[in-house]
């Protein structure tokens, strides 16, 4: 089980040893090998529903890149900050997709793959079509089923003040010890505004969850399974008065990099780009450490891309995505947002080999189901704080 | 001349809102059907004219009945404090005058000029755990209060954003009353407690009466004051209806919590109206 396998960015060789123990196929499934990719020309629209560091990394590193590589290229792309309008995208690539018109962008960068994918709206991905994909482990491709091409990963890491903490818990459990004995020190971002409290609320239910009901919440929606969360709800609302000021969920992921960056507390959640990131802009000072925990540990996945069926430049998207899959790509992601390579690390320049040794993208445990994601949102917000 | 306007307010305001309503009511049909389909836990109407159990889900929720509670609560005391340091200020303006007091009335609008996002934010780090209020206290021994994601920071952060429109209202307000009838009631023995009380409140009451559901409207409506500088929970209404169309997935109830912040910000606004049509009945326009 890759679950039970210790994570720990800081003990890379250590973990290298780990997985190749607990996840033997996870490399040896893959025998292609990477190509770059020069032969694109043409042009196309990439569609962002991110932050500005998936834009900055599209507009300032990806695609300048591409073009020079591509003389006969040319991509612009359409920005949605923080994907606050997925709901009407949506609803725009369907209404396209059925009146077989163009929607007016040929690559979709968005959390809402999956469910567009689901709907129909997606063209179909392989190896015929995007060839570097070959060199993407199996399982990783397989979670995209057939339209989403997954193309960079992060993961949920616990991040902690190294100065005060000295032995960082290396568990749910000892986490979990370890905010009670130190009230007022610990804190998480509500789950709806943010990826690394949702990853925390997660890991917490999912201590109670059967591994079948989990399996069930990360592929479909299933509302009667919802009763196996009522215990981690408790854990949670007993928790709550060991939180940051007896109980304060911050909202967004950056308010509690500020107050981890500040000394307000010595330990959060974080998300692996954000804290990487953070401390190479210097917002973050040297002494935050952070680690993976274990049994079971943070969840992280894989962002996928899509090619709407009726977009007019599906050839140059194409191109475009083998080219984010080629080892060039994959170095650019990893410099400019520190994103987890997800070819297999065998293709990967050697000095990324190393500093992501740890993040096998098949091993991460993925998040619930949107709609999942969604009810349990609303449960925490009902149960949780303020009680 | 009107048409052009009418028909406009008729597209983008009224059909919009006649079509929340009915979603809120359950018609889930017609131009409604993509966020019915969208949308989790969506009650459909059972009747000609709808039903209503999403309202019933709505306020049997505790969530909702105690949140309600907290937005009408800082609402009004919000509106309170803005009103007295309003008032405060144009009168210290009128009866006093000086530099220090146009320094004060020019201090109460420059809110007017921050970004409310910007504004919120400044007001959390100042009263945060480490911030400037707690550094102070404890450079003499003392412990701060801790304001940081509390309501008294979101009351705080309301009195800031509102403060430059009711301080410009009350400004004019009393100004616009003629010298003649203060020192007319100064010649005939009147107290400076009497002048304000019975001269110049009564004489600026209707834009003291707009500043005041101007006031009342912005808070009762705000996001971004509470998203930022209040607690999860409780917290205004503003945060829940994004939380419940967003991160929830529940637009029907959203709605229907619009629905009733309308309803409460109709009830403020009869106030203004009529405040409206007594000036322009002073003024012989009707």
């Amino acid at each position: 089980m890759p679950r039970r396998c210790l994570l720990t960015l800081s003990a890379a060789a250590a973990v290298a040893l780990a997985l190749a123990g607990c996840a033997p196929t996870a490399s040896t499934d893959v025998a292609a090998t990477n190509h770059a990719v020069t032969d694109a020309s043409g042009t196309a629209t990439v569609f962002i529903s991110g932050d500005t560091n998936v834009q900055s990394l599209w507009t300032d590193a990806i695609i300048p890149a591409f073009e020079k590589a591509n003389p006969g290229a040319s991509v612009t792309t359409t920005l949605d900050l923080h994907g606050e309008h997925d709901a009407q995208t949506m609803a725009k690539l369907t209404s396209s997709v059925q009146a077989n018109d163009d929607p007016g962008f040929d690559l979709i960068d968005s959390g809402f793959i999956q469910a567009a994918g689901k709907a129909g709206l997606l063209e179909g991905v392989s190896a015929d079509n995007v060839p570097n994909l070959a060199t993407v482990p199996d399982t990783t491709v397989k979670a995209g089923a057939g339209f989403g091409i997954p193309y960079r990963a992060s993961s949920v890491l616990l991040a902690y003040d190294s100065t005060k903490v000295k032995t960082p818990p290396t568990t749910l459990d000892e986490l979990l010890k370890w905010i009670t004995a130190n009230p007022g020190q610990f804190t998480y971002n509500s789950p709806s505004t943010g990826g690394s409290g949702a990853a925390f609320v997660t890991t917490v239910l999912d201590k109670y969850v059967s591994d079948k009901s989990r399996t069930a919440m990360t592929t479909g929606y299933d509302q009667s399974l919802e009763g196996e969360w009522d215990k981690g709800f408790d854990e949670l609302k007993k928790l709550g008065a060991s939180m940051y000021q007896q109980g304060v969920y911050p909202n967004g992921n950056n308010q509690v990099l500020e107050l981890l960056g500040t000394g307000a507390i010595e330990m959060a959640p974080v998300w692996s780009d954000q804290v990487i990131t953070a401390q190479k802009t210097g917002t973050l000072p040297a002494n935050i450490k952070y680690a993976q925990i274990s049994n079971p540990s943070f969840t992280g996945s894989a962002s996928y891309l899509g090619i709407p069926k009726t977009a007019s430049h599906k050839d140059v998207a194409q191109k475009l995505a083998d080219y984010v899959l080629s080892s060039e790509g994959q170095a650019l992601i990893a410099s400019t947002i520190a994103g987890y390579p997800v070819i297999s690390l065998d293709n990967v320049p050697a000095d990324l080999k190393d500093k992501f040794a740890s993040a096998d993208p098949s091993a991460l445990r993925p998040t619930y189901y949107s709609q999942m994601a969604s009810d349990m949102n609303n449960l925490w917000d009902a149960k949780v704080p303020g009680q | 001349m009107a048409l052009p306007p009418v028909i406009l307010l008729a597209l983008f305001v009224g059909v919009p809102v006649v079509l929340a309503i009915g979603f809120s009511l359950g018609h889930t049909g017609g131009l409604n059907s993509t966020i019915a389909s969208i949308g989790l836990n969506t009650r459909e109407a059972t009747s000609w004219w709808g039903t209503a159990q999403a309202y019933v889900d709505v306020f049997t929720d505790p969530r909702f009945t105690r949140d309600l509670g907290v937005t009408v609560g800082v609402t009004v005391v919000s509106t309170v404090i803005v009103l007295a340091l309003a008032l405060g200020i144009a009168l210290n303006l009128r009866l006093r005058g000086g530099r220090l007091a146009s320094v004060f009335a020019g201090l109460a609008v420059v809110p007017l000029f921050i970004p409310v996002v910007i504004a919120s934010w400044a007001i959390l780090t100042f009263y945060s755990g480490d911030g400037f209020v707690r550094t102070v206290f404890a450079l003499v021994g003392l412990t701060g209060p801790t304001w940081g994601y509390t309501t008294v920071a979101v009351i705080i952060g309301s009195v800031w954003t509102s403060l430059p429109f009711a301080t410009l209202m009350a400004i004019s307000g009393v100004q616009s009353i003629p010298d003649a009838m203060i020192e007319a009631a100064r010649d005939a023995g009147a107290s400076s407690f009497a002048i304000v009380t019975r001269i110049l409140v009564p004489l600026s009451a209707i834009p003291l009466v707009i500043a005041a559901t101007f006031t009342a409207i912005g808070v009762l409506g705000s996001f971004t004051v509470p998203y930022f500088t209040g607690p999860n929970a409780p917290s205004m209404l503003g945060v829940d209806i994004s939380k419940y169309f967003q991160a929830f997935n529940h637009p029907q109830q959203a709605i229907v919590m619009a629905v009733v912040v309308f309803v409460l910000a109709s009830g403020i606004a009869f106030f203004y109206v009529w405040a409206n049509f007594r000036s322009a009945k002073k003024e012989g326009r009707v």
